[in-house]
């Protein structure tokens, strides 16, 4: 799976660079990812829970950065498995400051899915995969804004991420959007019940 | 290990309390712990249809509920429907058109089947095939089927 | 006379039980003590298993027992072959590599098991299995059909210099040769991909060791019970009259259910001893689509050489075929295809190659179709690239080139999935093309209906196929019919049924002969422990290999009772005949006597029995044809397509089809009727899709797209030519796969018809909307 895309970081290069070394903001712009800990220098570990269409379990994950360019640039290694399957990715992340004194980050990665998460999972994961990110970089977009008027202020950051709850109806939402461009028209009627049981399951069974 | 519920449920008229763990799939309870086998599981994730009920007289499918979901409601399988020397006449009616062939999907279709033509007398060949859409079959190609529904709604109304 | 009961429509003896949901299937059976089976599945594709962890899965309450190759000892080495190999081709070579019970060193393809959890119930061995940590080195997944076979490709099998399965070539002819004479040779890559056999029930199975009575019975609905129970007795050391195989009714085979020796019977019959407690394994369906073969996925490099009139010279096919990470299988698909791409026409030279090619997928074994679709798909694909080159009628191209009604038997000088040079007993091919053309009113299509929907911008086309199919092969089947005291007549034969309404259509054939009515036969299929001599129910021959020997067996009961009956009645054996269940006097309906009262009489309890003689009115026959009874057909269609959502929508089907004299008419049409659906399918619903690491990403029923009731034509118009086989007593041919053969060759067709105006050719099969728009797109040079 192909995973690219950019995204506008409404401050300096600097700042934003400092943002992603946080193992902290990192952990709570992923949904779902419970601990983010770092095990040696640029090599995180962690624990994060996925939901999928139908599949969903406790990930056990290694994430590294290596070809580090400070501020410019790193690359982004993904490694990660758990009872739905695992996963494996690479990806190259560049950091541009534009004139505006915003930041531009782009991403390029491959992403190799396997066992449940890619048997039934697939027709969904691009979805939840772009929903994810999405939602990494609107919390991301929050953390930077707390950061940079704490940094102004020189007060504490104020700042509460997303909980699971907002992130599941948001990948409702998105998916909803993107399944309306499959010529596979059928596969709306099939996909959407599902969806939506297993989303009410997760929120009846969750509380 | 996990705590056990009580429920209440009817199914096909007789009243039975069990207890049951909170994540037993209906379509369990009623095949594994009701012994009521007429009811099949094809997929286990709520599309091929081979599991449908009637639940408050509606169809569904019971592989994507669980048995406590069904407290203090009421069920009817397959076998509420004829036996086999007494046959429903949409019963009748599969068997007269061959609309089954290994039978495994069959019971499902029956369910739904039952459900709709409740509420559709005289329904159109398209509207058999609108109604059956989700009921998968794989032996039949579904002719005989459509053939069959036409045959149980003139057989039905005839029984009215 | 008595009514006759063969070549008649009668209604299913099974129904009534089935209807009112008293059939009993494989999961419905509860043992007290039971225990249930889940397996943990490789998550990859390939890789070696360094490790595995089941601590934490054992320690769960209600887990009995998690086991690993290491628990199983000398069990885990390849299992047997299921099919013999190729050895009667000249100058065929193949490698043997059978499927491993458990992953023992390495994994071959995504979902091969690595353990076994026995619990008290399947809730907790399915939660177990998520509780078992495997450690894995994965390695690089062999995939694609071609690069498998490159140089430097990552190997299925280490012990194997290349990924390369089996090779054969067979050539009738001198292709070369008609190559230079044609004036014109065309070619063309196609290819077909998998689609899964996908049977409403699941696989499965219940084994029980009876430890007091030294028993093993296994109930499993497969389509070889004896193939199981024989196995099983060699395996484990026991006799064969230990080991009973019982097939409850069965929810569907199309092929995979043949397979045996596969992880689930060799170590849950080996658990139940060892635990001494009965164990139930139920797939579920993402196991089925991972863990279930299927078949299909073939690459074709296909020529074609003809005269400037249409006349076919010469063809030639070097074809790919996936045989999955094992070939416990051997050829019988790919040789099928070899059979099947050139039987109909008259092509005097005919060049075929195969390459059977390991890859990290699952198991390729027969699906209805077998290997056919295949071969008619390139065969009817490159007439009409023909017509298209020479700018003739599609119809007309074929009509040429069909073999003549008073060729027969025609011998082919191909070797079949039987091993024997392939021969076309019987048959009619124009007069089943005349009558398809006919039934669609062809001329008119093309000369009236065609025409004007173009001109109002409807996107309208045609398909017409030839095919045959091979059908009722050897080696053998057996039957043993018994009158009862009551006159009520059981037959026992080693067949298993999955649908096929072999408790009504073999009722019938001995019916016939004895004179009774059919519900008053019992038929049994797939009981070991009624009668275990015979092959399975496969390839089309069920009907006519075990219903021959049925016929046979009920002619010997049928003599015995007239020879007994004569000496009673003190009347010649010519004068007498069975009707209603009596032997009565022809002429004198009156001076009769019951089967019932004959059978107790010919099994008397006192008194002496005559030298030679042998009790009751029971008969064995046993029947294996020489080669097999050749089936064939015609069919056509007309596509409504949609050409901005390329939603196709099938206006007509038609289809004329030659079984030799059918059993029972209703019974053949439900055959082809759901053989067409699963061709419908296989042409543009469904596929099993591998990513380039070996993930299978259509393993539920939300990404494998089941052709279901609106997806149909509205009818399925039916004719038959009934040309009877000269191999059997009966004349019968087998239909079991006939719709789903030419299918997606006539949906292909039709579909470019219809996209006329874009130029489009398709040469691939398990096409969807987004699919053919791909295609259409680049025709357009878009």
């Amino acid at each position: 799976m192909k995973l690219d895309g950019e995204h506008v970081f409404n401050g300096p290069r600097e700042d934003v660079w400092e943002m992603f070394y946080d193992p902290a903001v990192l952990a709570s712009a992923v949904p779902g990812m419970d601990k983010l800990d770092v095990v040696a220098e640029n090599v995180y570990e962690g624990v994060m829970n996925v939901r999928i269409g139908p599949v969903s379990g406790k990930f056990q994950g290694k994430l590294s950065l290596t070809d580090v360019v400070e501020p410019e640039s790193l690359t982004l290694m993904v490694d990660g498995k758990g009872a739905p399957g695992y996963g494996k990715g690479v990806g190259k992340v560049v950091f541009t400051q534009n004139p505006d004194g915003t930041t531009t980050i782009k991403y390029d990665g491959d992403m190799n899915i396997g066992g449940a998460l890619a048997s039934v999972g697939q027709r969904m994961i691009d979805s939840v995969a772009k929903s994810m990110i999405r939602s990494a970089f609107e919390t991301l977009d929050k953390a930077l804004e707390a950061r940079l008027a704490a940094k102004k202020t020189g007060t504490e950051v104020n700042f509460t991420p997303p909980t699971q709850t907002e992130f599941a109806s948001g990948v409702a939402k998105d998916m909803v959007g993107g399944f309306t461009k499959v010529p596979e028209f059928r596969l709306i009627l099939y996909i959407l019940p599902v969806v939506a049981i297993l989303v009410i399951l997760a929120l009846v069974l969750g509380k | 290990m996990t705590q056990l519920v009580k429920i209440n449920v009817t199914v096909n008229g007789v009243s039975y309390e069990r207890e049951v763990e909170p994540r037993l799939l209906l379509s369990d309870f009623i095949r594994h712990d009701l012994k009521l086998t007429g009811t099949h599981v094809g997929c286990e994730h709520g599309l091929c249809g081979a599991c449908t009920i009637l639940f408050d007289g509606e169809s569904v499918r019971s592989c994507i509920m669980f048995a406590v979901m069904a407290d203090r409601h009421t069920i009817e399988t397959v076998e509420s429907l004829g036996t086999p020397d007494h046959l429903h006449p949409l019963q009748e009616a599969f068997m007269e058109k061959h609309a089954l062939q290994c039978g495994f999907c069959t019971p499902g279709f029956l369910m739904t089947l039952v459900d709709y033509l409740g509420d559709n007398k005289n329904p159109t060949d398209e509207e058999i095939r609108e109604a059956i859409d989700g009921n998968f079959c794989r032996c039949t190609g579904y002719e005989n089927i459509v053939e069959a529904v036409r045959l149980a709604a003139k057989k039905m109304a005839a029984h009215s | 006379m008595a009514e006759r009961v063969f070549h008649k429509s009668i209604l299913r003896n099974e129904d009534p039980q089935i209807l009112a949901g008293k059939a009993q299937y494989l999961d419905d059976i509860e043992i007290p003590g039971m225990l249930y089976a889940a397996f943990k599945r490789s998550d990859y594709a390939h890789a070696r298993l360094k490790s595995i962890d089941v601590s934490e899965a054992k320690a769960l309450p209600g887990v009995i027992g998690v086991y690993t190759a290491e628990d199983f000892g000398d069990l885990v080495k390849p299992g047997p072959l299921q099919v013999p190999p190729p050895t009667a081709i000249k100058g065929a070579t193949y490698a043997s590599r059978t499927i491993m019970p458990i992953v023992k060193d390495k994994v071959r393809y995504s979902g091969e098991p690595v353990a076994v959890v026995i619990a008290e119930s399947r809730y907790i061995a399915e939660d177990a299995c998520d509780f078992i940590y495997p450690e894995f080195e994965p390695l690089d997944a062999v995939i694609d059909l071609e690069k498998a076979l490159q140089p430097g490709a990552p190997l299925v099998h280490e012990d194997l210099p290349s990924n390369e399965a089996a090779h054969v070539i067979q050539e009738r002819g001198n292709y070369p040769e008609a190559a230079a004479n044609a004036d014109i040779v065309i070619k063309k890559k196609i290819y077909m991909d998998r689609v899964a056999a996908v049977a409403l029930e699941n696989r499965g199975i219940v084994v029980n060791w009876d430890d007091k009575a030294q028993m093993m019975t296994i109930w499993c609905g497969t389509q070889s019970p004896i193939t199981l129970r024989n196995a099983t007795a060699t395996r484990m050391g026991l006799f064969e009259n230990q080991v009973r195989v019982i097939t409850p009714f069965t929810g569907g085979g199309f092929g995979p259910k043949i397979n045996t020796s596969m992880p689930d019977d060799v170590l849950l019959t080996e658990l139940a001893v060892r635990l001494n407690r009965p164990i139930k394994w139920y797939e579920d369906r993402r196991e089925n689509f991972l863990a279930t073969t299927s078949e299909r996925d073939q690459v074709h490099y296909a020529e074609i050489a003809l005269t400037k009139e249409g006349k076919i010279l010469g063809f030639k096919d070097v074809f790919y075929h996936n045989s999955g990470a094992y070939d416990s299988y051997m050829m019988t698909v790919p040789l099928n295809t070899q059979t099947h791409t050139v039987s109909n026409y008259n092509i005097p030279s005919f060049y075929t190659e195969i390459f059977m090619v390991f890859t990290n997928e699952m198991v390729v074994t027969p699906v209805r179709g077998a290997g056919r679709p295949q071969g008619v798909f390139v065969m009817e694909r490159m007439i009409d690239a023909a017509a298209r080159e020479l700018k003739m009628d599609v119809a007309e191209i074929r009509r040429i080139n069909l073999i003549q009604p008073d060729a027969y038997p025609v011998s082919t000088g191909i070797i079949g999935q039987d091993f024997v040079e392939g021969v076309l007993d019987s048959g009619d091919y124009p007069t089943a093309l005349a009558k398809v053309m006919e039934m669609i009113d062809y001329k008119k299509f093309r000369e009236e209906i065609q025409p004007k929907a173009r001109a109002e911008g409807r996107h309208l086309g045609i398909g017409i196929c030839t095919f045959t199919e091979g059908t009722g092969v050897g080696p053998y089947e057996g039957a043993k019919i018994t009158v009862g005291g009551n006159g009520k007549v059981s037959v026992a034969t080693g067949v298993a049924t999955q649908g096929q309404a072999h408790y009504t259509s073999f009722a019938q054939i001995a019916a016939e002969q004895l004179g009774v009515e059919v519900k008053d036969v019992k038929v049994i299929t797939g009981d070991t422990g009624a009668f275990a001599w015979g092959a399975g129910t496969f390839a089309s021959r069920g009907a006519t290999v075990a219903g021959t020997a049925i016929h046979l067996a009920a002619v010997k009961v049928k003599n015995k009772a007239l020879k007994l009956a004569s000496q009673i009645l003190e009347t010649p054996e010519s004068e007498l005949e069975l009707v209603g269940g009596f032997v009565q006097v022809a002429d004198l309906p009156d001076k009769k006597i019951s089967l019932g009262d004959l059978a107790s009489k010919a099994n008397p309890m006192r008194g002496t029995f005559p030298p030679g003689a042998e009790p009751g009115l029971e008969a064995v026959a046993y029947y294996g044809p020489p080669y097999g009874a050749t089936g064939a057909g015609c069919m056509a269609m007309i596509l409504d397509v949609d050409a901005e959502t390329m939603k196709p929508k099938i206006e007509r089907l038609v289809m004329v089809h030659d079984c030799g004299i059918p059993i029972n008419p209703m019974v053949v049409e439900g055959q082809v009727h759901g053989g067409v659906q699963m061709g419908i399918g296989n042409a543009f619903f469904e596929k099993v899709f591998y990513d380039e690491t070996g993930q299978l990403l259509t393993a539920s029923f939300m990404d494998y797209l089941f052709p279901q009731a609106t997806d149909m034509p509205p009818k399925m118009e039916l004719g038959h030519t009934e040309i009877p086989s000269p191999l059997n007593p009966l004349g019968i041919k087998g239909v079991g796969e006939a719709g789903a053969i030419p299918t997606p060759a006539v949906f292909t067709q039709a579909l470019e018809d219809a996209l006329f105006d874009t130029g489009v050719e398709i040469m691939e099969s398990n096409l969807s909307p987004s699919k053919v728009y791909t295609y259409v797109q680049k025709a357009k040079g878009a």
